[in-house]
């Protein structure tokens, strides 16, 4: 690409236009935020909400603090990765946390292993057919076959039918809710092998994340893909008339999409032990919060994954933060929900002040 | 010759629907362990009576969409309904209904806020809630005294989703357990809802012990969430000899973590027998015959020393 359109790409940017990058106002809101937790828990709770007051341990940072704040995120946060892509795109995915549900237990069922304390596993699905104790790539290479499955659908209803996105999605939401459901009749499936326990142990989930972050970031900065990504959220007809195969690309995003919620569900079955068919409820929404907290615009083509690992961020430090100061989960959810409707007026009157094309 | 064809057709018709008597069950969620127990031993029990069908649907934890299966059941004829409600309460109407059409109604697992003035044909089939969480809570409280900590314990508190009545129940158990004079040793640092859900226990437990206050004891509203608490403090590296950790339901999962040291205390609720209690009540009352309005399935406290007697019950 050439040196003149440094990266946030799409048809219409115009570099004079804009002085900062909109994720640095993402980030001050980050900081902003943080200091009030801070602030409220010295006064409040006599503690620090970042710092560790602990005398036994040596630390400046309260590590455990740092590193809950970004692993409850994490999951979620995946999911977000690629539902900022298709918002870019113009479109919008709400089946990823019901393909996070049917995902969770087609994987699980594939990674389960002969025996717990001594016995036959309670929970065995195909105890009978002896597919127990598999290596790690079967569940991996079925759950991301779940995801691909499920977002070529939702890619081809909408490239090739005209059927809006959110309906589309929203077909694909049900449906595959009740495949998690009819999996294993509701049925919990349970005790998976070490090495599948294994991608969801510890902070692993947050190293998934980040890498995966990183990666989607210089994609979408850098490649082809990004481009024609920015270009059909901004302007689809000018995009196909420039001729991106607009058609093909939609596809291409949503599988993507899909593929992230299946690996999002596979981390979040590993870390839990355990997958049930309820798992993943509200998840497309947490996901699409992020992403628009994180300043990516609904109305298509603008925005960043790092916004959203920021939005993300915001979630994190949120709910810690209350926790932290003891106060109930009423609360969190309705400063979340301010918080969401809070970074959209700020998107819009931002648009507004740049003058652009709302 | 056509008339006669109908007339035999719909006799026939209306004797198979008068020999065999149909149930209509909503249960409040298809996905929850517990409750899948619960209904399994509702169809189990239903398949082996002579001419009982059953039918069930899933209210996907939506209030609204309990109170229009109810209504379509009634309006399909059944001759009774078992209702696993949502949010407990929000039953009124949904006893209102069934009254007004003359169609039975049996409550299960989770007792309506209107139990105490239920109609003549209405029942509710259950456990009794107080016994779960005393019994876990009195159960640890013992516990935390035999390990010499009677002069101050502190502990955590984890609830299940609050528009739920066992939630409520059980919170206030384990707090009217530590205000007796035996167990008042026991301070609860903070009591958060983690939703029944384990992922959810294992940020909310993850971000107590961040604060790093010393506890004692976990006390959950159910096993689930039991189970996150000691996947977070597992991994973060706390002795799980050191923190007494108690939960409710006594799910295979629970009784595994229990054999495995982990999990000190659970109460077993006989989710099967609540289910074919409830259709035995249901039964009764399409027949008009007398039932106790309020059938309570005891519960059973599961400890490492009993845990073998369990593992293949629920």
């Amino acid at each position: 690409m050439s040196e003149s359109s440094p990266g946030v790409g799409g048809l219409t940017f115009d570099k004079s236009r804009r002085t900062r990058p909109p994720e640095l106002n993402v980030f001050a809101a980050l900081v902003l935020i943080t200091v009030v937790f801070e602030v409220l828990g010295r006064v409040l709770m006599d503690n620090s909400f970042l710092f560790n007051t602990r005398d036994n341990v040596d630390a400046i940072f309260n590590e455990q603090r740092l590193q809950i704040i970004i692993l409850q995120v994490s999951i979620i946060g995946i999911i977000a990765l690629g539902v900022t892509q298709v918002i870019i795109l113009g479109g919008i995915d709400l089946s990823s946390g019901s393909i996070v549900g049917a995902t969770a237990m087609i994987a699980m069922s594939f990674a389960q292993v002969a025996e717990v304390n001594g016995m036959p596993n309670p929970k065995g699905m195909f105890l009978e057919q002896g597919w127990v104790d598999l290596p790690v790539i079967i569940p991996l290479l079925v759950g991301l076959t779940c995801g691909v499955i499920a977002g070529g659908i939702n890619g081809l209803l909408i490239a090739y039918t005209g059927i809006p996105p959110f309906i589309a999605t929203l077909g694909m939401m049900v449906t595959a809710r009740g495949v998690a459901k009819w999996w294993s009749k509701g049925q919990p499936i349970s005790f998976p092998t070490d090495s599948y326990a294994a991608i969801g142990a510890g902070m692993t989930p947050v190293f998934i994340f980040i890498f995966l972050a990183v990666l989607f970031h210089l994609i979408l900065k850098y490649t082809v893909y990004g481009k024609h990504t920015y270009a059909i959220g901004s302007n689809e007809d000018a995009a196909r008339m420039s001729g991106i195969n607009v058609a093909r690309h939609k596809v291409l995003v949503y599988v993507i999409a899909g593929m992230l919620a299946s690996l999002a569900a596979i981390v979040l079955s590993a870390k839990n032990l355990t997958a049930q068919s309820g798992m993943g409820i509200m998840y497309e929404l947490d996901a699409i919060a992020m992403a628009v907290i994180g300043g990516v615009s609904l109305s298509g083509g603008r925005g960043s994954i790092l916004g959203t690992v920021i939005g993300a961020l915001i979630f994190g430090v949120i709910i810690s933060g209350f926790t932290f100061l003891r106060l109930d989960a009423f609360y969190q959810e309705m400063v979340k929900g301010a918080i969401i409707i809070g970074a959209v007026v700020l998107d819009q009157w931002r648009q507004r002040q740049n003058g652009g094309k709302a | 010759m056509k008339n006669t064809l109908i007339a035999v057709g719909l006799t026939a018709l209306m004797s198979t629907t008068a020999m065999a008597e149909t149930i209509g069950v909503s249960m409040a969620r298809f996905d929850d362990n517990f409750l899948t127990v619960l209904r399994n031993g509702m169809e189990d029990y239903a398949k082996g009576l002579d001419g009982v069908d059953i039918q069930v649907e899933d209210a996907t934890d939506d209030v609204g969409k309990q109170l229009d299966q109810i209504n379509n059941f009634i309006a399909s004829g059944v001759d009774a309904i078992i209702v696993n409600a949502v949010d407990t309460s929000a039953t009124q109407a949904m006893s209102a209904a069934a009254e007004a059409a003359g169609v039975p109604l049996v409550y299960v697992n989770r007792e309506p806020i209107n139990v105490n003035d239920l109609p003549d044909n209405q029942a509710f089939v259950a456990s009794n809630e107080i016994e779960s969480g005393t019994l876990k809570a009195f159960e640890i409280c013992k516990n935390l005294r035999a390990e010499g900590k009677a002069g101050g314990a502190t502990a955590y508190l984890m609830m299940g989703q609050l528009s739920n009545q066992a939630a409520v129940q059980r919170t206030k158990d384990v707090e009217d357990v530590i205000g007796m004079d035996m167990c008042n040793f026991i301070t609860i640092i903070d009591k958060q809802t983690a939703e029944w859900s384990r992922d959810k226990a294992q940020n909310l437990m993850t971000n107590w012990i961040s604060s790093g206050t010393p506890f004692d004891a976990v006390f959950a509203n159910n096993d689930e969430m039991a189970i996150g608490a000691i996947q977070s403090m597992k991994a973060a590296g706390i002795d799980m000899a050191s923190v007494q950790v108690g939960g409710v339901d006594a799910t295979q999962d629970a009784l595994l973590a229990m054999q495995a040291g982990d999990l000190d205390v659970t109460v077993f609720q006989d989710a099967a027998g609540q289910g074919s209690g409830a259709v035995d009540a249901a039964l009764k009352l399409a027949r008009g015959e007398a039932v106790d309005q309020k059938v309570y399935i005891p519960f059973k406290l599961v400890t490492p020393a009993n845990v073998g007697d369990f593992l293949s019950k629920n």
